[in-house]
């Protein structure tokens, strides 16, 4: 059913697409950093008008976070998710709020639980913690049960 | 139930028993069970007890459900806020122990670190009818001259 | 409104804080920036209720999520069971029976006509129609009670599980579920009196919060807010899961944008829900209601993702696995999130203090789905 997108893309970015999973209804595009922005542009002006989230994984064995932007077209009624790797060590990638202005918030989620800085987002401020000085909580070295030991363990 | 409420008020303990007003504050999944006592499946307005919006008019705390580290400041204020006397519930077993968020980076494990609670209720959530004998321990132990603080 | 006189207008500029002790506001926080009595800037600071969900769940094994996954939207549990199941079978290859999936959708629906009975009530309170929550939490305990006798839990059923559900639907649970789905067909009346086309509560609600079409999909608006702003999209049509390729779905949209329609929206989904577990109940096969899933599971390494509509929208979960009986990352996208924190602030700009509950509540906002 997303043939002609998958082709589409392929045609237009050649190697910088790393990997295509075709599925029925969906299809996932593993790219590279340079062109994510760009991909994620031409997605937009294809259709996929709707973007639900904006969300990381930690590879720690890697030593790289995975974004997922997960797409949705009401028009046609198919997914696309592209995912593209960043450097764990200073991570950092355009932001793209002027794409989807709904991209703002799931940004600074992500910024806030995993550290990730996503440039020309307006707002990063921290959204669900508060005076919070360990290390991004969804990184895969903060292990949340050493923690609740140390913190709490006087309530005990 | 009838003898809780009596039909002549004859002493200040009766009457607050009688009239308990709870602080409208939904703190977490323990207040679902909840619901049925404001709506007409177990009514609590017929023992007196009403929601309040201000912590000025409330006399009972509920702390139903979980509360996170950005929420027991909120919660401490609150307190401190509600004049004397005042009695504290907790609902549920995360305000007790850390219930299923035992291992979560942002939930405290016991309320009463951080303010005195007067009556545990357990379950997750605790049913209406543990609510009710709850409340009914409430009002009976204010009527027998629990001061509260 | 300003006026010329400047001590007059240094008065005027207020910050209010909504909640999150506030009768209208649930586990909520927004400071609210008003020039008189019209909002200029709404900043939202959710967090409340985060518990790191995500986090957690990489400690558990798929049979323990599932518990865990009731408590993600807590005024729709079986939406989240329904996508935690799902997602964990697709990424271990599996596929529940067709009875077990028969049963998983009928549960859904009737968490779908519970949770909009819980926004029945609430959007009454933030309108100052009180009776009108009176009735509908105590309608609530019908289809509490019959969670109750069918799953063994009244608010957090934990009945799905990966393969399947826990226990078999019975003759006596569908002749009972039949009886108060009756019994909410006849309240509808009711409801239509008292709530919905009830002057004060329309011209409460009418030209209110008008979400356009445009705004709607680019802050990725979902489910019945968005379908009231004229987008007709719905997974359960768009890609049917479980049961839902056999029936026929009405698809319920509006035209306004405004909070009256959405709760049209709302209310057209009651009766169509009512309609779908009729249908299921109809066709229901008869046979197994689960396949085997050990407490310890292994997963194959790999990636699975799976969106459903919960009652305030499209509920998603992408799970990486990674080989072992434990996720390696589990991601929710809660409805509510795109609701309360980008779509509700733009939405009160320039409305008037009075109405910010029912602005707020008409897109029904689940905080904890929101914080996690």
């Amino acid at each position: 059913m997303l043939d002609d997108i998958i082709a589409d893309v392929r045609s237009r970015f050649g190697e910088s697409i790393l990997h295509v999973l075709p599925e029925e209804r969906r299809a996932t595009f593993t790219v590279t950093r340079p062109v994510s922005h760009e991909v994620l542009s031409r997605l937009k002006a294809m259709g996929f008008d709707h973007l639900s989230d904006v969300s990381g994984v930690d590879y720690i064995a890697d030593g790289e976070f995975e974004i997922n932007y997960h797409l949705w077209s009401h028009a046609r009624k198919v997914r696309v998710t592209q995912k593209v790797r960043i450097a764990r060590e200073s991570p950092l990638i355009e932001s793209v709020v002027d794409l989807w202005p709904g991209a703002q918030i799931h940004e600074r989620e992500a910024h806030e639980l995993f550290g990730i800085t996503f440039e020309g987002n307006p707002d990063l401020s921290p959204l669900f913690l508060e005076d919070w000085t360990e290390i991004p909580p969804f990184r895969k070295d903060f292990d949340t049960r050493e923690y609740v030991k140390k913190q709490y363990d006087d309530d005990k | 139930m009838s003898n809780l409420i009596p039909a002549v008020i004859r002493s200040k303990a009766e009457a607050s028993a009688a009239s308990l007003w709870v602080i409208h504050y939904f703190t977490a999944c323990g207040f679902l069970e909840l619901f049925p006592w404001v709506g007409s499946g177990y009514d609590m307005e017929r023992f007196g007890i009403l929601a309040v919006a201000t912590p000025r008019h409330a006399d009972v705390f509920i702390v139903a459900g979980y509360v996170t580290q950005k929420a027991v400041r909120r919660i401490q204020r609150i307190y401190d806020q509600m004049p004397s006397p005042k009695y504290v519930m907790a609902l549920g077993s995360c305000p007790m122990t850390g219930g299923m968020y035992w291992d979560s980076y942002a939930t405290v494990k016991r309320i009463d670190k951080y303010i005195p609670v007067d009556l545990w209720v357990l379950g997750c959530p605790p049913k209406p009818e543990n609510i009710g004998h709850g409340i009914v321990m409430a009002m009976n132990a204010i009527k027998g001259g629990f001061g509260g603080h | 409104m300003t006026t010329s006189d400047p001590e007059e207008n240094i008065i005027s500029f207020m910050t209010i804080p909504f909640g999150p002790q506030h009768p209208a506001s649930g586990h909520f926080h927004a400071m609210i920036k008003c020039d008189g009595e019209n909002v200029t800037e709404l900043t939202p600071h959710p967090g409340y209720l985060h518990r790191g969900f995500e986090k957690l769940m990489e400690y558990r094994t798929h049979v323990q999520n599932t518990m865990l996954s009731d408590r993600v939207c807590i005024l729709d549990p079986l939406a989240n069971e329904m996508g935690y199941v799902n997602v964990a079978e697709k990424a271990a290859g599996i596929e529940a029976p067709e009875r077990g999936k028969f049963i998983r959708a009928i549960m859904a629906e009737l968490g779908r006509i519970l949770s909009h009975l819980t926004w029945v009530g609430v959007i009454s309170y933030a309108v100052g129609l009180e009776s009108g929550a009176k009735i509908a939490w105590g309608d609530r305990e019908k289809i509490i009670r019959l969670n109750e006798i069918i799953t063994g839990g009244r608010i957090y059923p934990c009945y799905f599980m990966p393969g399947g559900v826990r226990r078999d639907l019975s003759r006596e649970h569908a002749d009972g579920m039949a009886r108060v789905l009756d019994y909410m067909e006849e309240k509808l009346k009711l409801y239509d009196d008292l709530v919905f086309y009830n002057t004060t509560f329309m011209s409460r609600l009418e030209n209110v919060g008008t979400l356009s079409r445009e705004d709607a999909v680019a802050l990725g608006a979902t489910g019945p807010n968005l379908r009231a702003s004229g987008v007709s999209t719905d997974v359960r049509k768009d890609e049917p899961y479980d049961a839902y390729p056999y029936i026929d779905l009405e698809v319920v949209t509006g035209e306004k944008g405004d909070a009256y329609s959405r709760a049209l929206c709302r209310r057209g989904e009651i009766i169509a829900s009512l309609s779908i577990i009729r249908q299921l109940l109809a066709k229901m096969p008869a046979g197994d209601f689960k396949v085997k899933w050990p407490m310890t599971k292994k997963v194959p390494g790999g990636e699975a993702y799976f969106c459903c509509e919960a009652a305030r929208g499209e509920m998603c979960f992408h799970m990486v696995s990674d080989g072992s009986d434990k996720p390696y990352r589990v991601k929710i996208r809660g409805p509510s999130f795109s609701h309360a924190l980008a779509i509700f602030p733009r939405l009160v700009r320039g409305a008037q203090l009075a109405d910010v509950p029912a602005v707020y509540w008409s897109l029904d906002p689940c905080p904890a789905d929101m914080d996690r």
